[in-house]
């Protein structure tokens, strides 16, 4: 696994660096495979060792020094996993997402940094907020939430993202710590 | 309010009045009645290892701190500064050796001892205007433990836990005490849902014959080794006490072998026959049932089961592992409730299991599992069409496995090694069980309780 990268605001990428665009468009390209429930794009974009990460937020004192529940999250996927969970959406069976929600992946503060020693890999921090509306008596719900990806070029260049850049890692640090919707049948 | 009478002699039948699942008035009398006295699951005393480790959950609208003391016992003290009712801890886990209340200083050891008092002489005149000494926030009128798992009730007059588990205590037992150090607890994670807190309690006491149709998508995608859903009606339906839950039939072989085939490695084997008891045993080696779904009246539900965890490259594999997850059904009003789901597995199972057991647990169930997503599906909607008055009008027929003269369409099983009552086949008996010791809860009184007096109260 890369070290990680101190993300400090001296080691941003320039927002013009060709680095950068390239990743802020991953994102925003991947935001409308995510919309339209294009899952089996959205796996062609996964490095085969992708680990995709979503820790259970906790409140905790300040100083306390943790802000996660000890060995538990929502999310905690391999390869195998998530296309376990995309191959179930394909099936005629999986009633939570039929009728399919309305989903709006809104994505901001995109910030990318170099990842020491390669130029093949970046670290991108990005925010994210989830509407997502569910047939016509119930009130939508909205998940917010932090993301820090390894993005990584794939040497085959078959990925069919710009640069063929594609998603080694994923930890997505949501920002609340009892979520309101009714399960998470959606990626972040 | 409403007589309820007519509505629980329906339930009694097997008719269900539908807005029973989406009823404020319903609702109202729940919460003094149910959980106002039932014996109602916090946390598990591996949540907790340390003196002075602590987490903060609820009865309903009550928060308790639940916490080791110096001593190592355990307490469960209502979360409320006894002087203007502030919250002595906001937040929901953690390690504390006192309480600080944030308004006026108050401060309260880890086992509730009122220890700080701001100008206790100027302000009160000392002990003699308030009395310091023997002040505590106020315990949880009853706790009590079974297996590490921390049970309170709000009536001080609760029975003893384990008489009110009555015999669902055996079937704890297979999920929770496979070693005598039993389970670590997980989690837990939270969300909530637009669904009325009794139709999961249903769901999980006794609902095999959803299995098939809701989650087909599951064994579609090839994660269970047999097409299991199918085989659901050949698994043993028991009520027991204060519970009851569903099995599979496993195939035909030795206890070990049977084991085995549910991803159990043979020292975990080797301690679950060493800690159980003989009809433990008996239940799984001779009669061939596997626990699956559980639920103990009125909210606390459990479940077990085995999916493939691993990529088996060319689909040849059958190595499966086996989960269990314990959940609680929290009710926050008539028609939303907030699940707790944990991830809970034997203490003293090799590491390696506990990290494939984990990812079984996060594949199948929670907030992200794909057999709760389906069955969440059905209850949020469930619950919001019971909100209107055709629903005053519906009675749901729960009278599946019973013939119109209330005799059972196949006789209970002559030959069951556990406790309680067990049929095998498809019937809503546990629902009804369950939905029984409902309106048994809802028809008694509620129970007498007193106000407590602190300091110098005249």
């Amino acid at each position: 696994m890369t070290a990680p990268a101190p993300r400090t605001i001296a080691r941003c990428l320039s927002f013009g660096d060709p680095r950068h665009l390239e990743a802020h468009q991953f994102l925003v390209d991947e935001a409308a495979l995510l919309d339209t429930q294009d899952y089996d794009t959205w796996m062609s974009l996964m490095t085969a060792d992708v680990r995709y990460l979503m820790p259970v937020r906790v409140s905790t004192a300040r100083g306390a020094g943790f802000d996660t529940a000890p060995g538990m999250a929502h999310f905690d996927e391999d390869h195998y996993s998530l296309s376990r969970r995309v191959a179930r959406f394909a099936t005629e069976h999986a009633w939570t997402e039929d009728p399919p929600s309305r989903l709006r992946h809104h994505v901001g503060n995109v910030r990318t940094f170099p990842v020491d020693g390669t130029d093949d890999e970046v670290i991108v921090e990005s925010a994210v907020l989830l509407f997502r509306s569910r047939g016509d008596v119930r009130e939508p719900s909205l998940i917010s939430a932090g993301r820090e990806d390894l993005l990584r070029r794939d040497p085959t260049g078959a990925a069919p993202s710009a640069g063929h850049w594609m998603l080694a890692r994923r930890t997505v640090s949501v920002d609340e710590s009892v979520l309101r919707t009714q399960n998470l049948a959606i990626f972040l | 309010m409403r007589d309820q009478g007519a509505v629980l002699e329906d339930v009694r039948q097997g008719m269900i009045p539908a807005h029973i699942y989406n009823d404020d008035e319903i609702f109202a009398l729940e919460k003094e009645r149910v959980f106002g006295r039932s014996w109602m699951f916090l946390a598990h005393e591996s949540e907790i290892p340390h003196a002075g480790d602590y987490v903060v959950r609820r009865v309903v609208d009550d928060s308790f701190i639940v916490s080791r003391d110096e001593s190592g016992a355990v307490r469960a003290m209502f979360n409320m500064c006894l002087h203007r009712g502030m919250q002595v801890c906001r937040a929901e886990m953690g390690n504390a050796s006192h309480f600080r209340c944030p308004y006026h200083g108050w401060s309260y050891k880890n086992d509730g001892r009122l220890v700080g008092l701001p100008f206790h002489a100027e302000a009160y005149g000392g002990e003699e205007g308030f009395r310091r000494k023997g002040q505590t926030l106020l315990p949880a009128p009853s706790l009590d433990t079974y297996n590490g798992l921390i049970f309170v009730s709000l009536d001080p007059a609760a029975p003893p836990l384990r008489e009110y588990l009555g015999d669902f205590a055996f079937y704890l037992d297979f999920y929770t005490r496979q070693s005598p150090e039993g389970i670590e607890l997980v989690g837990p994670q939270r969300w909530r849902v637009k669904a009325n807190w009794k139709i999961g309690a249903e769901n999980f006491a006794g609902d095999s014959y959803h299995t098939p149709h809701t989650h087909s998508s599951v064994v579609e995608i090839g994660l269970f080794r047999e097409p299991k859903a199918s085989k659901r009606k050949e698994g043993a339906l028991y009520w027991a006490g204060r519970g009851g839950g569903t099995t599979y039939k496993l195939p035909p072989g030795t206890l070990d072998e049977r084991l085995r085939y549910v991803g159990y490695p043979d020292e975990m084997i080797a301690r679950m026959r060493a800690t159980w008891s003989d009809a433990h045993l008996a239940m799984v080696g001779d009669d061939g049932f596997m626990v699956s779904a559980a639920s103990a009246f009125p909210n606390l539900s459990l479940v077990h089961n085995w999916p493939k965890v691993e990529d088996a490259g060319d689909g040849a594999s059958d190595e499966v592992v086996p989960f269990i997850s314990l959940r609680q059904w929290q009710p926050v009003s008539a028609d939303e409730t907030e699940v707790l789901s944990w991830f809970a597995v034997d203490r003293n199972a090799p590491q390696r299991f506990k990290e494939l057991s984990y990812k079984a647990y996060l594949m199948c169930f929670g907030s992200t599992g794909m057999f709760e997503q389906d069955d969440v599906e059905n209850w949020v909607s469930i619950t919001s069409t019971a909100a209107g008055s055709m629903a005053r009008r519906l009675r749901l027929n729960s009278r599946m496995g019973l013939l119109a003269d209330d005799k059972p369409v196949s006789p209970p099983l002559a030959h069951f090694s556990g406790p309680g009552v067990a049929y095998v086949g498809f019937g809503e008996y546990n629902q009804r069980a369950m939905l029984r010791a409902w309106a048994d809860a809802l028809e008694a009184p509620p129970p007498e309780v007193g106000t407590v007096d602190l300091g110098g109260t005249p």
